[in-house]
């Protein structure tokens, strides 16, 4: 093993140090030898946690990189990938993230950065067995997954969250050539779907397969290979197919699987009945294992009950490609007694969130995505009594995620109230500057009340008509504050300048379209080190202010997105991250680092 | 807030696809977005623009044509009532039943067109694409967009973590059975990715399709989708908010012109022979067949093209 050799490493190590600098703890009189310390320390899988050990001596410093097998790296140009292979030697698994969380809503223009290969050709070299690549908001091109197919014969998961530039022929090298596979998981927009037969390109040899998920994919997969591919990998347990596939092909699945526990159905409604539902909601009945069910394209009353006898033991439904009517949810959900998480459309109304509220008192999550987001007239979706309505049922309710048209302060005064354990409070309210409708005050109060009362709120975001007042609790009450969203809100510096001088573990920050300017940027000098990123658009900076920060602080990037609508002297665009590789070389042309 | 915006038929490929930042070099990237009623504006209210229409397709006519006068219950025949007398059963006491019946004309017009065009309305220069929304949002084409609507990235719905649905279809507050006109849709979609004929098959079942596009002089290059029109005036249309909604007072670069060759621009074409054609000369299903990239030359570029038969109104 590799002990001996380490071990002899330690030794060199602590010989060539002066004995007058050597600590007590890092003496060979260290009472953890190696080989206890790696054993114990490779059980710890959390990087935070990971962060501390290494920190503590030279000795835990070692065998904690030694003993280290998955790296997460939240913004791939805080290092470089030199660096991360430098310093451990025997990494897995990588997870890598890349654009800024706000290009997801078009605020990064095309050609930013964050291109994977670089990442990949190094990793090759230092981690020719590497098994695991977990990649967000990365721009992932063909020849990049075709390396990655080439170059690492041990890889086993590949997983594409919100990625883009790549296309199904990308695929194609990735089930061609990766003969171990057993996770593909592609979760992303900015795809070139040029057609189905990737799916064909797993060899009948591959029978490893646990994780699939081509349900963002549009085109037709050839369904008698996917047919053959889940009967043959007898270990499969997620299951994610696209809108191409039928009810009819589905049931063919789930008779070959039913060992799934997740489940992405395909359109689960049809027009030829070919089947009766009875042997469809027997198929169902079988799957005793699933726990997560999503997909339910164009479903409706007709067909949604076919999947009543698997509810029981539901603990995530995934409603948001559904379109329920409220009353559709509400005899799903009496069946739905074990759920914790539910995403719904803002279909199901205030009347499903009531139905929500009495039937499932386990509930931990709850997310209502806008069925029509852009829209302003005849406007139907949520308002603050269905909000209201599930935290009265559901107790142990610590993450929403809530688009509507309408909020009150009471409302969410009362919301927080019966759930005073929220980590994750979003609220959007999605017309711009929206006051509390009844009171028309500004919605202040609702997220003061937030924050004064979830003393474990790791994030939030805000929205409606803010002024400085709400960043004034943030700052004075939010202590566990991790990640802050801010848009179209604030009167001035003093609203950001309170948020940079209170909130101890702020990491994230993202403000867009706020009256906040360099005093409020500046105030935050010595905190920035402390965060991973910022991101600042559309407010008062500028390009001078932007060069103070950079002047002051060399260890952040301060980039600026040039905009040739606005003046040279604004900072349209500012993205500030902590980095121990320099200035990005990579940066396209309208990137400009300070 | 990174909710996924539910869009028509499919996620689009171009996000990113909004191109660094179209004739003004705007770096923001408004995307286009399939053809349904997702629109992202550019993000400076003096710029802003509708980057692509909202659903105009055949296909949904033919779901407002097909779905006239189906019941719900009588859609899967005997299936169909099995399940209707089952959902009674489970419904506990015929609250099921009310919702169990004959969809009429009455309500296909209630519901859709108290379905205003979103698209339309999130934009505040103008809204191209409402002449051509086709029947279902008649009723939005007024509609002015309260302020603060038409910027870019609002709300923050991304498109990465939720599908693609009809749901844009239901607009109803109401308890009726409206999804009705998702069915069809559906019917038409399970029928049709089998039936539809050659010539549109290649993108057709693309429910999105984007080009590139370039302008001579301009660094960061665009995408259109161009399943999202169905006629070149709806293009040029949109490659004039794209790249020269700047100049839009001037009288030099109008939409047409770009496609009559009067103006100081081109717009031409790269077909799949890598041949440099100039826009608007074949029909227009016969241009989506062969289409790879679209460039805006400056005109005295284009004199090496073949000469171009006169451009009219109807050439759709």
């Amino acid at each position: 093993m590799d002990l001996n050799q380490k071990r002899t490493r330690t030794v060199d190590r602590v010989d060539s140090v002066d004995p007058d600098l050597v600590s007590p703890e890092s003496t060979p009189m260290c009472p953890f030898p190696d080989e206890v310390l790696e054993p114990v320390l490779s059980l710890i899988n959390s990087h935070k946690d990971r962060s501390s050990v290494s920190l503590v001596c030279k000795d835990w410093y070692n065998a904690e990189r030694w003993s280290r097998r998955h790296v997460f790296i939240g913004n791939c140009y805080s290092v470089s990938p030199e660096i991360v292979v430098g310093r451990f030697p025997k990494i897995r698994s990588v997870t890598l993230k890349g654009k800024p969380r706000f290009s997801d809503f078009n605020l990064v223009p095309e050609d930013w950065g964050a291109d994977v290969y670089p990442w990949l050709s190094v990793l090759a070299k230092a981690y020719p067995f590497l098994e695991e690549l977990r990649l967000k908001r990365m721009a992932v091109s063909d020849e990049s997954l075709e390396f990655l197919a080439m170059n690492f014969p041990e890889f086993k998961a590949l997983s594409l969250l919100s990625c883009d530039g790549f296309s199904t022929d990308g695929l194609k090298a990735i089930a061609t050539h990766c003969r171990n596979l057993a996770e593909l998981d592609i979760q992303e927009n900015g795809i070139d779907d040029l057609g189905g037969d990737w799916l064909s390109c797993f060899p009948e040899t591959l029978t490893t397969l646990q994780v699939l998920n081509f349900a963002s994919l549009n085109s037709e997969v050839s369904f008698s290979d996917l047919e053959k591919l889940v009967t043959r990998c007898k270990s499969l347990r997620v299951l994610k197919v696209n809108r191409t596939i039928n009810l009819d092909q589905l049931q063919k699945l789930l008779l070959r699987a039913p060992q799934l526990t997740e489940l992405g159905t395909g359109t689960f409604t049809q027009d030829l009945v070919t089947r009766p539902v009875a042997d469809l909601e027997a198929t169902f009945g079988s799957c005793k294992n699933l726990l997560t069910i999503s997909g339910l394209w164009d479903t409706n009353s007709l067909y949604l009950p076919v999947i009543y006898p698997a509810c029981a033991s539901l603990t995530f439904l995934n409603l948001s490609c559904a379109a329920l009517r409220s009353f559709e949810l509400a005899m799903l959900l009496i069946h739905c007694k074990s759920l914790r998480r539910l995403w719904v459309l803002d279909t199901v109304g205030d009347m499903g969130l009531e139905a929500v509220g009495s039937w499932c008192p386990l509930l931990e999550e709850l997310r209502v995505f806008p069925a029509d987001p852009f829209e302003q007239e005849n406007v139907a979706g949520v308002t603050e009594s269905g909000f209201v309505a599930v935290s009265r049922g559901c107790p142990k309710l610590h993450y929403v995620l809530y688009f509507c048209h309408q909020m009150t302060n009471a409302a969410v005064a009362t919301v927080v109230q019966n759930c005073p354990g929220f980590t994750h409070f979003r609220l959007c309210i999605m017309n711009l500057g929206q006051p509390d409708y009844v009171t028309n005050e500004p919605m202040d109060e609702a997220f003061g009340a937030v924050v004064r009362t979830c003393p474990n709120l790791q994030r939030l975001a805000v929205s409606g008509l803010l002024t400085d007042l709400t960043f004034e609790y943030i700052g004075k009450y939010a202590k566990n504050l991790e990640i802050l969203s801010v848009a179209f809100a604030g009167s001035s510096d003093l609203g950001l300048k309170y948020v940079l001088g209170g909130c101890p573990r702020l990491r994230k920050l993202e403000i867009r379209d706020c009256p906040f300017g360099n005093a409020a940027l500046l105030s935050g000098l010595t905190k920035y080190e402390s965060m991973r990123s910022l991101w600042m658009s559309a407010c008062n900076l500028t390009m001078n202010g932007c060069r103070v920060l950079a002047k002051e602080m060399p260890r952040l990037n301060v980039e600026v997105m040039k905009d040739e609508d606005s003046e040279d002297s604004q900072a349209h665009k500012v993205y500030i991250y902590r980095t121990v590789a320099g200035p990005r070389r990579d940066a396209p042309p309208f990137v400009l680092t300070l | 807030m990174d909710v996924t915006l539910g869009l028509l038929d499919h996620i689009p490929a171009g996000d990113d696809g909004g191109g660094g930042g179209g004739g003004g070099g705007v770096p923001s990237g408004g995307s286009t977005t399939n053809r349904s009623i997702l629109t992202v504006s550019k993000e400076d209210n003096k710029n802003t623009m509708v980057m692509s229409s909202e659903v105009t397709s055949g296909e949904s006519l033919d779901g407002l044509e097909l779905g006239l006068g189906l019941s719900i219950g009588g859609g899967g025949g005997g299936g169909g009532g099995g399940l209707k007398s089952k959902m009674v059963a489970n419904g506990g006491g015929g609250g099921w039943s009310q919702y169990a019946r004959i969809l009429t004309a009455k309500d296909f017009h209630t519901s859709l067109v108290s379905k205003p065009n979103s698209c339309s309305s999130s934009s505040s220069v103008n809204i191209p694409n409402s002449s051509t929304s086709g029947t279902k949002r008649i009723a939005t084409d007024s509609v002015s967009p309260p302020n603060g609507t038409s910027v870019v990235g609002w709300p923050p719905v991304s498109k990465a973590h939720r599908m693609p649905t009809l749901a844009n279809q239901i607009k109803s507050p109401t308890e009726n059975f409206v999804s009705k006109p998702e069915q069809n849709k559906s019917k038409n979609r399970t029928l049709g990715i089998k039936d539809y004929s050659d010539e549109r098959n290649g993108f057709s079942n693309k429910k999105y399709r984007s080009v590139k596009v370039n302008m001579d002089g301009t660094l960061i290059g665009r995408k259109v989708d161009l399943n999202a029109h169905t006629s070149y005036e709806m293009l040029a249309q949109t490659l004039h908010e794209m790249f020269f909604s700047r100049w839009s007072s001037t009288e030099a670069v109008k939409p047409s012109r770009l496609l009559d060759g009067t103006s100081e621009f081109v717009l031409t074409y790269e077909d799949k022979d890598g041949d440099c054609m100039l826009v608007g000369d074949v029909p227009w299903e016969m241009f989506l067949s062969s289409v790879k990239r679209l460039r805006i030359m400056k005109n005295s570029d284009s004199n090496e093209l073949a000469p171009r038969f006169q451009e009219t109104n109807d050439s759709v």
